[in-house]
């Protein structure tokens, strides 16, 4: 999966299941402070991304250290590629 | 001791989205009741039929409240926002601590609930559950998504008694408004259609299973032909308010809470009993220091079952005689369950400030159960002094009494 892809499909997750406007959704944006989000929402942001890139992130920790936007692709990228390493062994 | 009056009144119900449809529906003998489409395909499931509600402009509500919210928390609120504004009653009051709410349901959200055991159940993971399914499915989800949206900050309870649940949640706010501990209580009860709903009373064989192809026939309290109950959904919300609350601000009263009484059968979980419905009645009429021969229109519970219709009509009859008019309102909306004590109340206040009573639907041929008065037309009629019955599975009952507003 590319960059562009991840960047993509995690926005469509913040417009469908939060309802935010496509123009907030820049790289730097906080995901509390910018986008609204509070601690109950990011329960079901973990799902939602669970389920649009076909993951499991609910028990990894690194999870809670995302802060921004570009935190989270940089973190789905980096989910993507462990997935598929351990695909390929 | 304090005076505890009605304010506003708001309703969701089968018929509409206010309390204008919901009376305009029965001035015109209009059923909710329908043919539910995709049931048959649950096995076994032999009632068909149902009285949906429609859920309205949801998206108006910001997302942050409304992700909390099944059906029955946006009939709930949607019905407080009407009685609210009914009651001009404005939202700025709500955060002082001396205003409360308490609806009631029968067992919370259905269709989270069913949503959750599906995901657990099926797919044994918990990687697609929502946050929020639980906050939907909570038995307290209406009260609590009400209390929130509205920023209630005083009492908030969520009594679940089954069917009787938004009359004792009347009970309760009338109490908490006596005793001094509230000044105003948004009071009712809210419900939703789910085929796990209907399936629990069906095999009970409770349900009305004949009038499938013409489900506007069913139900039918009183009636020789009723087969069982038809399940709706919707809400009532009944303000009660302190009457010199009331009257400081200027606020205009539809009625008196007078008298209730809730109380069990400590017999049986399903048949409902006369001795207990009777005692009832009788406790309200106690705690409103009134006689029966003051009564002048009894709101019958009435579901259309054979054995509960039987056993209210014995017990009305006993208390009342046959000189009361009785009527039911099931007819028009189905069994809206935890909400139909509030919702029909409602209806009932708006007949007594018009001088109406309005009849039965369904009811052609009255079964000889117990010789009370049935109204089988609309009919012109001075009421000041009205009971509402409601019984429930677990033997509970309860029954309100309300005067006329002076």
């Amino acid at each position: 999966m590319t960059e562009q892809q991840v960047i993509q499909w995690t926005n469509e997750v913040f417009e469908q299941a939060f309802e935010i406007e496509r123009s907030m959704l820049t790289a730097d944006a906080h995901i509390f402070e910018d986008l609204g989000l509070d601690s109950l929402d990011i329960v079901d942001l973990v799902v939602a991304l669970q389920d649009r890139f076909g993951i499991r992130i609910r028990e990894d920790e690194r999870i809670r250290t995302v802060e921004t936007l570009g935190d989270l692709y940089a973190y789905i990228v980096m989910v993507g590629q462990e997935a598929a390493l351990g695909g390929e062994g | 001791m304090r005076r505890v009056v009605i304010t506003g009144m708001g309703a969701v119900t089968p018929l509409g989205a206010d309390v204008a449809a919901l009376v305009d529906g029965i001035e015109n003998r209009r059923s909710g009741v329908r043919r539910m489409p995709g049931w048959e395909a649950y096995r076994g499931l032999r009632s068909l039929v149902a009285a949906p509600a429609e859920v309205r402009d949801e998206k108006s509500i910001p997302r942050r409240n409304r992700r909390s919210m099944g059906r029955m928390s946006f009939f709930a609120v949607r019905a407080a926002e009407e009685a609210l504004a009914d009651a001009v009653i404005e939202r700025a009051r709500l955060g002082s601590g001396r205003v409360g709410c308490a609806i009631g349901s029968t067992m919370g959200g259905a269709e989270a609930l069913s949503q959750t055991f599906e995901t657990m159940s099926h797919e044994k993971d918990l990687a697609k559950l929502s946050s929020m399914k639980f906050f939907q499915c909570l038995a307290h989800t209406a009260a609590m998504n009400v209390s929130q949206y509205l920023g209630i900050t005083g009492m908030v309870l969520a009594p679940s008694g089954a069917c009787a649940s938004s009359l004792q949640a009347l009970g309760i706010g009338y109490d908490l408004i006596k005793c001094g501990r509230q000044d105003i209580v948004l009071c009712g009860g809210s419900e939703e259609v789910h085929p796990t709903v209907t399936a629990a009373f069906d095999i009970l064989y409770a349900t009305s299973t004949g009038y499938n192809e013409e489900p506007q026939e069913t139900p039918r309290p009183f009636d020789k032909k009723r087969d069982g109950l038809v399940c709706g959904e919707g809400c009532g919300i009944v303000v009660l308010e302190e009457l010199e609350h009331a009257r400081a601000r200027g606020a205009a009263i539809h009625g008196e809470v007078v008298g209730f009484h809730t109380c069990a059968s400590g017999d049986h979980v399903s048949e409902s009993s006369h001795a207990s419905i009777e005692r009832c009645l009788r406790g309200a009429l106690e705690d409103a220091a009134v006689s029966a021969a003051e009564v002048d229109y009894v709101n019958a519970h009435a579901t259309a079952t054979r054995h509960g219709d039987a056993e209210e009509a014995r017990a009305i009859a006993e208390v009342f005689g046959d000189r009361v008019p009785v009527s039911a309102f099931k007819g028009y909306i189905g069994h809206t369950l935890g909400a139909s004590g509030a919702i029909e109340l409602i209806a009932a206040l708006v007949g007594m400030r018009r001088g109406v009573l309005y009849p039965t639907l369904n009811l052609q041929e009255a079964d000889d159960c117990g010789g009370i008065r049935h109204v089988l037309e609309r009919t012109a009629s001075r009421v000041d002094l009205m009971v509402k019955n409601s019984f429930a599975f677990g033997g509970i009952n309860a029954s309100l009494v309300c005067r006329r507003a002076s």
